[in-house]
């Protein structure tokens, strides 16, 4: 046999041995990590939507504005299968890259909370979009008017107040949530989707 | 082979040289701090006060520690000091300074060997980490006068597509406009540039290409299509002036070549117009300054003259 | 050389961060907290006893030609064992070094030991090897993770230590201040420990 058949014969048993090791890894941790993203993806949209039991996908056409772009809309419901509200997941572009948020809105047209998901802002500035002191102000606006960002401080009933020295995120979001409040007047409250 | 190796600034050989530039440095800042005063309050002297004296203390300090002769007396942690705090808004709280002066003087000056061997200018280094560590401290900006009421700069102003509420531009050349300490006033800046030309402490080349380049492309590249921004305007706001005479002139991080210092000149011009035209923060004048800054060695060194008599070989 | 030379050796005489100053890109990447820097660390501890006693083991069947082909696959794999593994049960942690684990596999430190060490000495040392450098690496990400978590949020482990009243260093939880801190501390410890010598 030739040298090279030998180097290709070692390498192949190697990466074969390689091969089959990670096929076995695969086949014990992929129930765990389907798992873990389904719950993870669970808890997040039941954190923003307390009332719900169950959520179900619903399928959309895509949904985009300048900034931002609805992914994922999921309906949710009670004990009792009644529909209580729905869940965005809303991807808009920040100042480092894009911001996952995701909106809860409930079927009394009030915004039961938002989350920020995975995000790449500056740490201590547009980071803290993800704080609850910045998140929570969004809780209970009613939807009936478009979301605004305040820098001064004298806040009217839809405006938050911005994270300070980061007007781009604090801007980045709530446009993520407008996005999620059009659609919602538009098309799920007695329209297509009922 | 080219073997010719264009030695670090400073090329002054006695500490006297050096203190009688630096002091000559200082009296010409002088006009500028009256300025501050005047507009900002005492809260602006107190400020300049605390960062000398901080600088000069953490300069005494690191000589001490690297076992250094003490240069106090060369009066040049004076005008580090006094250029962090024109840097700085006269908002910040009092340990801002302090913890500015110790990071330009341990940091940046000291621990790479001290006066003349720094890659870059410790105040503007000092100015740039401090922004990076307390943004909103560093941009808390507010109108002169007694009643400190918060304002924007007026690059802020044309960054944010407002029209109205502009300073003149007479208020900006003098100084009537929200800004760093010292930065603010055109007029009083330009005054002791005056006085560094008229005893020889720089030359024209950097302040000019720089503010001329400035001046030209924020005229060309204005918001409303080619060649309608207000380039003179661009000249009197930001840290423009006080950067183009006292910071990108500093002998240690600037071109020893007459061609290198246009080229350095007209490089910041390029990156302040750019920066204030695109770019995300309102001000470019310290980052431009400090990337001409760490590109001055290879300035240098393609700009030798050639020595008399000499013949380009292998061509 | 003695095991406990061959162990003390990584931590101390050639510690890959602040000695030989290699695997830079995960010590500026995700030292930004000092829990950061000891998921990391024990992360690549792990990958580097794995794949230094697989290559000791496997040295006199690796041919020199295709050595550097074999380490990669042998090293891939453990660390997509790694993140598996870690992701299926630990998905906090996965969370936040998520995306550098893939980056262990182009962590020089590993690649170098088994180059340097595991393909010239048995497996009972090489391990041994691997658990010494593992543990140099991990200790000095930790120190910088310490250092910045505590001037850049003002918190260690994620527990308030710095006074309500103190103002984070925001540079100090960006990249720019990994390199400054990276560069103070080595001038420090090369400083003391020269001294020493």
């Amino acid at each position: 046999m030739s040298e090279t058949w030998t180097l290709g014969l070692k390498l192949f048993i190697i990466t074969a041995v390689a091969g089959f090791i990670l096929g076995f890894t695969n086949y014990l941790t992929e129930q765990p990590i389907m798992k873990q993203r389904i719950q993870a993806d669970m808890e997040a949209r039941l954190a923003v939507l307390p009332s719900a039991k169950e959520f179900e996908e619903i399928e959309i056409d895509e949904v985009a504005d300048e900034n931002s772009k609805i992914i994922e809309i999921y309906r949710a419901v009670d004990a009792d299968n009644n529909i209580v509200g729905y869940t965005f997941k809303v991807l808009t572009s920040g100042f480092g890259g894009d911001v996952e948020v995701i909106v809860g809105i409930n079927s009394d047209g009030i915004i039961e909370g938002i989350r920020i998901g995975e995000h790449s802002e500056t740490p201590g500035l547009g980071a803290k979009a993800s704080e609850e002191g910045f998140t929570e102000q969004f809780a209970g606006k009613a939807i009936d008017m478009p979301i605004e960002v305040n820098k001064t401080g004298d806040l009217a009933d839809n405006e938050i107040q911005a994270i300070t020295g980061a007007t781009i995120t604090s801007e980045c979001v709530s446009n993520a949530v407008n996005l999620a409040i059009n659609y919602y007047s538009e098309s799920l409250i007695g329209g297509i989707d009922n | 082979m080219n073997q010719l190796i264009v030695s670090s600034s400073p090329h002054i050989n006695s500490d006297e040289t050096i203190a009688k530039i630096m002091r000559d440095v200082v009296i010409a800042l002088i006009p500028a701090g009256i300025a501050a005063i005047y507009f900002f309050g005492s809260r602006a002297l107190l400020i300049i006060v605390v960062s000398v004296i901080s600088a000069v203390l953490t300069e005494w300090f690191m000589q001490k520690l690297y076992k250094k002769p003490i240069t106090l007396d060369d009066w040049s942690a004076v005008v580090t000091g006094i250029l962090i705090a024109y840097n700085m808004p006269p908002t910040v709280p009092l340990w801002l300074p302090i913890v500015g002066s110790v990071i330009a003087i341990a940091i940046i000056k000291q621990s790479f060997g001290g006066l003349g061997q720094n890659f870059m200018n410790p105040a503007l280094g000092a100015r740039a980490i401090l922004l990076a560590c307390w943004p909103v401290r560093m941009t808390t900006w507010v109108a002169p006068g007694p009643d400190a009421i918060s304002t924007a700069t007026p690059l802020e102003l044309l960054n944010g597509n407002m029209q109205e509420g502009f300073p003149t531009i007479w208020d900006a050349f003098i100084g009537n406009i929200g800004g760093c300490i010292g930065e603010t006033s055109a007029f009083a800046l330009i005054l002791g540039a005056i006085y560094l030309l008229y005893r020889d402490v720089i030359n024209w080349r950097i302040p000019v290409s720089y503010l001329g380049t400035v001046a030209l492309f924020t005229w060309i590249f204005g918001k409303d299509g080619f060649f309608t921004g207000n380039g003179i305007y661009n000249l009197f706001i930001g840290g423009l002036m006080l950067g183009a005479f006292y910071m990108a002139t500093d002998y240690a991080t600037s071109p020893v070549t007459p061609k290198g210092q246009l080229i350095m000149g007209f490089g910041c011009g390029i990156i302040t117009s750019i920066i204030r035209l695109y770019g995300g923060y309102p001000d470019g004048v310290t980052y431009a300054i400090l990337i001409m800054n760490i590109v001055t060695p290879l300035i240098d060194r393609y700009t030798i003259p050639s020595i008399y008599g000499e013949v380009e070989r292998n061509v | 050389m003695k095991l406990r030379e061959i162990f003390t050796n990584g931590i101390f005489k050639e510690n890959p961060i602040f000695k030989l100053v290699i695997g830079m890109c995960p010590t500026i990447a995700v030292t930004t907290a000092a829990i950061n820097g000891i998921g990391m660390g024990l992360a690549t501890t792990f990958v580097l006893i794995c794949s230094n006693l697989v290559i000791s083991l496997l040295k006199d069947f690796i041919p020199s030609k295709i050595r550097i082909p074999s380490y990669i696959v042998i090293i891939a794999t453990f660390v997509t064992i790694v993140g598996m593994v870690m992701e299926a049960y630990l998905p906090d942690l996965y969370d936040s070094l998520g995306i550098f684990i893939p980056l262990i596999v182009v962590n020089c430190i590993i690649l170098a030991r088994a180059e340097t060490f595991a393909s010239k000495n048995p497996p009972i040392p090489s391990i041994v090897d691997g658990l010494g450098i593992g543990l140099g690496f991990t200790l000095s990400l930790t120190i910088l993770g310490s250092i910045r978590e505590l001037l850049g949020a003002g918190t260690l482990f994620n527990m308030q230590v710095m006074p309500n009243s103190y103002e984070p260093a925001l540079i100090m939880i960006l990249p720019a201040g990994a390199f400054i801190t990276l560069g103070l501390l080595t001038g420090l410890i090369n400083k003391f420990t020269t001294k020493m010598d």
